[in-house]
């Protein structure tokens, strides 16, 4: 393969940014000491894990029989007893636990949080504050602390006195965006007869969750940048289908101005086009062209430059009414089913060197399983799927490395740690208890 | 209950400091994944100085919904770009490069998401600014990264590929179906947001040491951290993950019902009070210790999840919608109808929370958008306005903040390196604009 005109630059850049290089140089975050009271929330457990991969010291604190988190895992199925998400969000963080039903366990947390940075915490609003670790209490010990709580509804509001948990499921259905999402019902079918996929979909992985857990990254982060000025902390609020809504471009817009509610239109696009799911011989393909030319080549690709008369087209106003797309859409089927998804990817490529249009070529993408993808040569040189040798669970895949950075990369030291791991360390550093201090604590249900 | 801290969050938080301020970023972005970062920072008080290729700019801008346009602007557009400057300046020519230099002198971070080595040929890559701005953080976002195969190949990505190449949307159907798209532009969202964390963590190096960087992000790579479990899944078993509809495979029960009012309603209850509630709710507190599902590790197994599931949806369809929602409300389990534009829209929580915020446009007029989702008590962001007209803030840059005079302004416009919008819908000003709403002060 010839290699592009800017290949100094993507050797440059590799030889620092490869992630393989990343152990042993300076991380952004490792003078904020971050603890992390989270519980059965994925959110607060991938928020915290963003700055544990930039070195921030993170500390879980579990209660003495561990975050339910850790017991949710697909199928059932268990690694060294370890639940496969929490497994993937355990990265870089000290794991202690603490009793706080006791008072010995509060003035633990009090202690901690004297010392500390952030806190994050997922518990229903109210709940710590009636045992004294409220932000309105911690405040006064450490009036630099970044308290930070994610939860369904938010710290005010009608529903935040809700009794309701936060799940990540449940998120996506209050963001509008599983509402859109999913196969359509077939004609002549209503929605009681319909096949049971034939429903709003849920995105598979936690989204909702990943989502609000990095808008709270984020909002700590500048938390964190104002801080250095005012001296200051301050209190965060994250609703977990309020920051997933926020990715939503158009509906609410389209619903004013227009009286618009989006459906589903499974692999097509309510918005814009080219832009759509296609079927092929082996698979799927997506194909995106948000240019006139773009979709003008890709109906090149398809032979119809003639029969369409595509070099006729002004511009893609025609093609934004759905019933116009819907009169191509056969055309486009019959062309991709006939090709397997690798063929139409080459092809796109080509006519991208040599088409009519040349360098315009639409995006052609092959609709892949994850299985496919952790195999893929190009994602593992980026270094997204190197194994972590974990001194506890052994040698695991957790997604990484997913930016690169030429100064300050991510690494993932350790992948997890059992409850109370780190108990001894911890208590020893932090709170300058002893084994016998410790043990007394656990003696009393305190630890 | 600690209701200090919150009250009267919404009436106050348009005025108040805000956490970025001081902060300039230029982005030299299109569509979603590109602008979508520089609007978050700018939500928090950063100043985000958007650059366009005149008279056209940005190609999000000729974005409508099947058509619809918001006062003949792309509703995209107008979500996806807030609280910005808009400067039209032709990165072609070397007197708009040099432009951009003088800004770059004078800016914390730089955005785009072009191709690699668009920027440099343009005399303004990484490897230029550096020389006269040796802390810049510096950011380029694209499909593939900046080295590696596919980046190498120059394909051309964008929110779809990255579904399709990653698995996220073969893990978003039910099973043996095929896959569907995201309603939203999920990767190019989400990989715009994973990035301010690298962005803003760098800015946080920068301020201990001095030191800049250079980030890069793929939107594909960003997405599939988010992808949990399938990863060490199929390391560990050889095997490859599955989709599961609207079950949850690893929280039990985490499903959607069907109500006998014909609704859609989401719910959950894992933990064992959770758990308990929902049993005594469907009246079978039996079941709470049946052996199948007592423990939800048993629970999660495929035989008892989906017997168990089977139950759930037999009682829900003799409850209506309200009946579950206050069942859960009183048992303690979670539980929502799957939500429309219109139950949004109306939502009084969501207005109350500020969340539904109401922005006020000088040239955009009044509607609802969402805030920025992260509510901070003492430097609460806030939405200021949405889209401007390409080059809109022209005069304001090379004045206010370049230092231009007159003369200079008049050369640039004439050698093209800085010019306005072209008289397209989604390029120029809304109908009905009096030519003076919404300019900048120059200071």
């Amino acid at each position: 393969m010839t290699r592009p005109k800017w290949a100094d630059w993507a050797d440059e850049v590799r030889a620092l940014d490869d992630p393989r290089f990343a152990h042993g140089k300076p991380e952004a975050l490792d003078d904020i000491l971050v603890l992390d009271l989270s519980y059965n929330n994925y959110a607060g457990c991938y928020c915290s894990s963003l700055l544990a991969e930039f070195g921030a010291e993170v500390i879980r604190i579990e209660p003495p029989g561990g975050d339910f988190l850790r017991s949710c895992t697909p199928y059932g199925i268990y690694h060294k007893g370890e639940g496969l998400n929490y497994l993937t969000e355990g990265r870089n963080k000290l794991h202690v636990t603490v009793n706080l039903e006791t008072v010995e366990g509060r003035d633990v947390l009090k202690d901690l949080a004297s010392q500390a940075d952030v806190l994050l915490e997922t518990f229903k609003p109210g709940t710590l504050y009636k045992i004294g670790l409220g932000y309105e209490q911690l405040k006064e010990i450490n009036p630099k602390l970044i308290f930070a709580s994610i939860t369904n509804y938010g710290q005010f509001g009608p529903l935040s006195k809700s009794n309701m948990p936060d799940y990540d499921n449940v998120a996506q259905a209050r963001s509008g965006i599983q509402y859109g999402t999913g196969e359509m019902i077939p004609e002549g079918m209503t929605p009681e007869n319909a096949p049971e996929w034939a429903v709003p979909t849920k995105a598979g992985p936690w989204s909702a969750w990943c989502v609000s857990g990095t808008f709270m990254a984020v909002g700590i982060l500048a938390a964190l940048h104002w801080r250095r000025y005012s001296g200051e902390g301050q209190a965060l609020d994250v609703s977990s289908s309020e920051a997933y809504m926020r990715f939503d471009d158009y509906t609410h817009l389209w619903y004013q101005g227009g009286q618009n509610i989006t459906e589903r239109v499974a692999g097509l696009d309510n918005a814009i086009w080219l832009y759509t799911f296609a079927p092929t011989k082996n698979g799927g393909v997506f194909l995106g062209g948000l240019r006139l030319e773009m979709w003008q080549a890709f109906c090149d690709i398809m032979g119809k430059w003639d029969e369409w008369d595509v070099g006729s087209w002004k511009d893609l106003g025609p093609f934004m009414k759905m019933e116009v797309r819907l009169k191509y859409w056969p055309g486009i089927v019959e062309f991709t089913s006939q090709h397997t998804s690798e063929e139409l990817i080459q092809m796109s490529l080509e006519y991208g060197k040599n088409g009519r249009l040349a360098p315009i070529t639409p995006v052609v993408a092959p609709i892949v399983s994850p299985e496919v993808t952790m195999k893929d040569p190009n994602w593992n040189d980026r270094g997204i799927f190197m194994p972590v040798n974990d001194p506890v669970y052994g040698e695991i895949v957790v997604a990484q490395a997913q930016y690169k950075l030429t100064e300050t990369p991510i690494r993932t030291k350790w992948v997890c740690r059992p409850i109370g791991h780190d108990n001894e360390f911890v208590y020893r550093k932090y709170l300058g208890i002893g084994p016998s201090g410790l043990g007394e604590m656990k003696a009393k249900g305190i630890v | 209950m600690g209701q200090e801290t919150w009250k009267d969050y919404v009436k106050k938080k348009a005025g108040g400091p805000k956490p970025l301020k001081g902060i300039r970023v230029l982005e030299v972005c299109t569509l979603v994944f590109g602008p979508s970062g520089p609007s978050w920072l700018a939500e928090m008080g950063a100043e985000s100085i958007k650059c366009e290729i005149p008279p056209l700019g940005d190609v999000e801008r000729a974005l409508s919904c099947a058509g619809f346009l918001f006062k003949e602007q792309s509703p995209l557009f107008m979500h996806d770009n807030v609280n910005k400057l808009y400067f039209g300046v032709d990165l072609h020519l070397p007197a708009a490069q040099e432009l951009f230099l003088e800004l770059a002198r004078k800016a914390d971070i730089i955005e785009d998401n072009l191709r690699p080595g668009v920027m440099e040929r343009w005399n303004v890559g990484y490897r230029q600014v550096k020389n006269i701005n040796p802390s810049i953080i510096y950011v380029e976002k694209n499909g593939f990264g900046q080295w590696g195969q596919y980046a190498e190949e120059g394909r051309p990505s964008n929110d779809g590929a990255a579904q399709a190449f990653s698995g996220f949307s073969w893990m978003s159907s039910f099973p043996d179906r095929p896959p569907v798209k995201q309603m939203i532009y999920a990767c190019d969202m989400y990989g715009a947001l994973l990035t301010e964390v690298a962005v803003l963590s760098a800015l946080h190096y920068r301020e201990r040491t001095g030191r800049g960087q250079y980030i890069e992000a793929s939107q594909t790579e960003t997405i599939i951290r988010t992808m949990s479990w399938i990863w060490p899944y199929q390391y560990l078993t050889g095997q490859g993950a599955h989709p599961a509809g609207n079950r949850d495979a690893s929280i039990c029960p985490a499903d959607s019902f069907r109500t006998s009012d014909g609704a859609l309603i989401a719910l959950a209850a894992a933990i064992p009070e959770e758990f308990k509630g929902l049993c005594t709710a469907m009246g079978k507190p039996e079941m709470a210790t049946d052996p199948r599902f007592k423990d939800h590790g048993v629970r999660l197994k495929e035989e008892n999840a989906t017997a168990l599931l089977k139950i759930i949806a037999a009682w829900a369809k003799t409850k209506t919608l309200k009946e579950i929602e206050s069942l859960a409300e009183k048992h303690h389990f979670a539980a929502s109808h799957v939500m429309n534009a219109k139950d949004i829209c109306e939502n009084t929580h969501l207005k109350e929370r500020g969340f539904m915020t109401q922005v006020d446009d000088a040239l955009y007029g009044k509607y609802l958008d969402h805030e920025f989702p992260v509510m901070m008590s003492k430097t609460p962001p806030k939405k200021k306005w949405t889209a401007r007209p390409v080059g809109f803030d022209n005069e304001y840059i090379l004045k206010s903040i370049l230092g231009k005079t007159e003369g200079d302004v008049k050369k640039l416009y004439e050698c093209k390196a800085v010019g306005k919008w072209a008289d397209r819908a989604g390029r120029r000003p809304p109908p009905g604009w009096d030519g003076k709403a919404g300019i900048n002060t120059l200071m």
